[in-house]
């Protein structure tokens, strides 16, 4: 059924690992956070979303810190002039760096609101518990919503801010022989690739991905499925069609979409996601990070299913429906 | 050129307007209209950004002249619903996290809304047709597919719409599928990119770009461009202040070229006008005298002695050597039974984020230098910005847009330089969009890496020493050069306990588009070797792939291949997970023969029969 004789399918996978935040270098990142009227808040953080969902996160992050709704949140997110340092927003950094900073400071600006509600109360400050936009304290009837007691704080004249820095203790690699810490979190996933080849055109499409990743833990496990399914398909495109190409005077022959071939709508995979929890030890959340980590496999996967499905081993990328043929045709020559 | 009257109706409103006649649909909605939703990704009708409706006809706006446009009825993304409110497609695009970056969004909003009014039970690969022509490089499709399969549902009655509400909150935020608090911004088309915002006084920046590959500049005359219509303020590298160099790891890269030109596509001056045709008719009028030099476009051929250099002061157009060792690789391949040995290489490969390059910039009263861009690293940017502009730190403010897709090509500050001088000069607030010619020109591509790999294995599948070889193109700059090589080869071979590693990676100046920063910096190319020969190495060895890796996985408290101990190590719990979940059938590689069940089954689509399908449906048989 899978084998009419021109079309073969077959699998493969491979595995990966990476490293999270910043490579080789000391990572940090800054965030502020303010518990303010209304019982909303407000985070501030110097990066912005690229689209993988990061202010979504902080804003999750934000509020399981301090006892309110995610919508309740508002961060100020973009700008050197008004907001501390959170550095770059790449090398997978968004969750930990970022996250981690805004969790410590949603906490600061949390305790300090609490300490003053305590005090009211005449209970033990650890005894009270925040959540969704209440407070309380257990065993007893003192309750209040946020809103009743940022006014109330603000009413002994206390602003509920915190602040904070949170940092990746990483070194740099030995210049002689490559020693070194280059990073605290790491994290390891593996990719299934089904692919069929037509061995009448060289043409493959991947049929099915199934990919296992590990990210600490996963704060929005859709938003996770998201970098992994945009990861895959970004590796289809490195693996079977996309090719920058230069002339022999460094001039570019693939100036547009018409010559740059991409993966579209038609061309993708189902995508199958096992998240993994690994807690990161290290930082207050336990999350790692996937925005990167999830494309490592996706080509060799792919690779080693087209070589399961017709037994050529394809070296250089991408495997284009010609370079396939060419396999095909030098195998057939080596057994004739 | 004489104005044409456009009157139209958009978003059921009456328009009158007197325009340029060759304007097109979406400069006449974007421009005129401000109807910023529609995006223009590539002008040239091929990814699907500015895509609206036309007298109920899901049209390109990019591909159609705006005279056209008269008396039609348009409806733009703006339009769909009203102010304030979803619709039952932008509802589920929100419940599904189907936007990421949001730039191709509205197209597929349109395109996806399209399919529906056209077929309210739309099978998958119909959706999958209609949305054919619009390219997305965030979501990987996956849950824009299941967005419009739900809209489809919860339109058609088959299931209730409180399917579009958010998932119910349980304990705890963490873990919880809220939904994406940009989405709806996104959905609408109300997000404005730094291609969408305009000031009053605006100008438009276009850059002058080298034609040669490595030359001489002998002489620059901008004073004929300088008297052209509309110019306000022409910028060379004569306009930069202070220290001119600009990169992530290494100031390598002047603002604008200074003396000389190391690839085509290469900055060398810039216009600011009351328009972009100004500016690019301008730009015409810029005399340059080159005189070529010998250039080279191979990494290997340029590591030669006597290969053209690059860069002055580095005589062997190396910019980055990594070097890892661990153990002895001589002694490790004495242990091998086996020994792999192969070469791979992989090819220079273009973000295609699909926003364009674009920024807005201007002096605020107090002389602050406020640059509005897409940049993935603000906190650099504005460092190195600083030191070109001979500003104090504080003077120079960056302020990231929202990112229509970075994937770290918007970590180089290719233009936001640039911007800030033509903004001083000019004292008028400056706007620069790339098209996508010039991004796809002048951006960074994923390195290219040539990889000689070499594998010794005891025969029953440990590995005993890992060599590997890596020799990459980093084109004309540094830009990310050293850190992509440093990855590289922390990463390269791969999450497996070795007692013996050597890994050596060059990356290479050569006259080349340069290479840069690329989701997985360097370390997909690595892996792309060694997962490679694991599985070349399973087949030798009579091994099924998941065994041999299994055999050398690291474990809690393994050492890696730059000598770190870790702590916790989830390597197996992953593959146990995959192998379960995938239905592994184990074998050895293109040797699992006829009787194979594995294939098929849950968790693959249909092979694309498009062709097939659409015979069938036509009127071929009629004929």
């Amino acid at each position: 059924m899978y084998d009419d004789g021109r079309k073969k399918r077959g699998r493969g996978m491979a595995a990966g690992w990476y490293g999270i935040a910043r490579t080789a270098a000391i990572d940090r990142a800054g965030a502020w956070a303010e518990l303010d009227d209304g019982g909303t808040a407000k985070v501030v953080t110097g990066v912005t979303e690229i689209g993988e969902g990061i202010l979504t996160v902080l804003a999750q992050i934000a509020a399981e810190e301090m006892g309110i709704r995610p919508e309740d949140v508002t961060i100020g997110d973009n700008d050197t002039a008004r907001a501390p340092e959170a550095a770059h927003a790449g090398a997978t950094r968004q969750t930990y760096m970022i996250g981690n900073a805004v969790a410590l400071a949603a906490r600061e600006a949390r305790n300090r609101l609490v300490s003053v509600i305590a005090e009211k109360w005449q209970v033990p400050a650890e005894s009270i518990q925040t959540r969704n936009g209440e407070m309380w304290a257990p065993g007893t009837n003192l309750r209040l919503t946020m809103e009743e007691a940022v006014a109330q704080c603000k009413g002994v004249g206390v602003v509920p801010v915190g602040s904070a820095s949170f940092t990746a203790d990483h070194t740099a690699l030995d210049p002689v022989d490559g020693s070194g810490r280059p990073w605290q979190a790491y994290v390891f996933g593996a990719q299934v690739a089904e692919v069929e080849v037509d061995t009448a055109t060289g043409e493959v499409q991947v049929l099915g991905i199934w990919a296992a990743h590990d990210v600490g833990r996963a704060i929005n496990p859709r938003g996770v499925e998201g970098q992994i399914e945009g990861a895959v398909v970004m590796g289809v495109g490195q693996a079977l069609m996309e090719d920058y190409q230069l002339d022999d005077q460094g001039r570019t022959t693939t100036p547009g979409f018409a010559k740059y071939i991409l993966p579209t709508a038609l061309d993708v995979p189902q995508v199958t996601s096992f998240i993994v929890e690994d807690p990161d030890p290290l930082s207050p959340l336990g999350a790692k990070g996937i925005g990167e980590p999830a494309m490592v496999q996706t080509a060799p996967a792919i690779l080693n299913a087209i070589y399961d499905a017709i037994g050529v081993r394809i070296t250089t990328l991408p495997a284009t429906p010609e370079r396939v043929l060419e396999a095909l045709a030098s195998k057939r020559e080596k057994a004739a | 050129m004489p104005k044409i009257t456009i009157q139209t109706t958009v978003n059921g409103r009456s328009v009158s307007k007197d325009v340029d006649p060759s304007l097109r649909l979406l400069d006449f909605l974007r421009e005129e209209l401000y109807l910023t939703g529609a995006k223009e990704g590539c002008g040239a009708g091929e990814c699907g950004t500015c895509s609206v409706f036309v007298d109920g006809v899901l049209m390109k706006s990019c591909l159609m002249p705006a005279g056209k446009a008269q008396g039609t009825t348009i409806e733009t993304v703006e339009g769909l619903a009203e102010r304030n409110r979803l619709t039952v497609l932008q509802q589920a695009f929100h419940k599904t996290g189907a936007s990421q970056c949001g730039y191709c969004i509205p197209g597929m909003v349109m395109a996806a809304t399209s399919c529906l009014r056209g077929n309210p039970h739309a099978s998958l690969d119909e959706i999958k047709e209609h949305l054919g022509g619009n390219i997305c490089r965030c979501t990987g499709y996956s849950k824009i597919f299941e967005a419009v399969e739900l809209a489809r549902d919860v339109l058609n009655g088959s299931v209730p719409a409180t399917a579009l509400q958010e998932d119910a909150f349980k304990d705890s935020f963490l873990g919880a599928n809220v939904r994406r608090l940009d989405a709806p911004s996104k959905v609408t088309g109300a997000l404005k990119y730094a291609g969408d915002m305009t000031m009053p006084g605006m100008l438009h920046l276009q850059v002058l770009r080298s034609p040669h590959a490595h030359a001489r500049i002998v002489s620059l005359d901008t004073s004929e461009a300088e008297r052209m219509p509309g110019v306000e303020a022409v910028v060379t590298s004569a306009d930069v202040p202070g220290v001119d160099g600009y990169g992530v790891f290494i100031h390598d890269q002047p603002v604008l070229a200074r003396g000389k030109v190391r690839f085509v596509g290469d900055a060398v001056a810039a216009i600011a006008a009351e328009t972009v045709a100004q500016a690019r008719d301008a730009l015409e009028k810029i005399k340059v005298v080159y005189e070529e030099l010998p250039a080279v476009f191979d990494a290997e051929e340029a590591m030669k002695p006597g290969a053209p250099l690059v860069h002055e002061g580095n005589t062997d157009n190396i910019c980055q050597h990594i070097p890892i060792r661990k153990g002895n690789i001589e002694d490790g391949f004495a242990k091998a039974d086996v020994i792999l040995e192969e070469t791979f290489r992989t090819q220079r490969v273009e973000h295609a984020y699909l926003e364009p390059e674009a920024g807005l910039a201007y002096v605020e009263p107090d002389g602050t230098v406020t640059i509005h861009s897409p940049s993935q690293n603000i906190t650099h940017h504005r460092h190195m910005l600083a030191h070109i502009l001979a500003m104090p730190i504080n003077k120079v403010r960056m302020i990231m847009s929202p990112v229509g897709g970075g994937f770290g090509g918007k970590e180089d500050m290719i233009y936001q330089g640039i911007l800030a001088l033509a903004a001083i000069k000019s004292r008028r607030p400056v706007r620069y969009v790339f098209t996508r010619e010039e991004s796809i020109l002048v951006s960074a591509k994923r390195h290219p890496f040539v990889m000689r790999l070499r594998m010794g294995l005891t025969k029953d599948g440990r590995i005993t020493a890992t060599h590997m070889h890596s020799i990459s193109d980093g084109g004309a700059y540094a830009l990310s050069t050293p850190g992509v090589m440093r990855k590289h080869c922390i990463l390269g071979a791969g999450p497996y306990e070795i007692d013996n590693v050597r890994i050596d990676a060059y990356g290479i100046y050569t006259n080349n588009t340069p290479s840069g920063a690329f989701r997985t910096f360097g370390a997909m190319q690595s892996l792309f070797a060694t997962e490679s020969m694991m599985d070349m190495a399973a087949e030798k060895l009579g091994l099924d792939p998941f065994e041999i890796r299994r055999i050398n996985a690291m474990r809690d408290g393994a050492v890696t291949h730059t000598q770190q101990k870790l702590g916790s190590v989830s390597m197996l719990q992953v593959l146990d997970t995959l192998e379960k979940g995938s239905r592994w059938q184990p074998g050895v590689p293109n040797g699992r023969g006829a009787t194979r069940d594995d294939l098929g089954g849950p968790g693959t689509r249909a092979p694309c029969t498009l062709g097939v399908r659409l015979r069938d449906t036509s009127d071929v048989a009629a004929e």
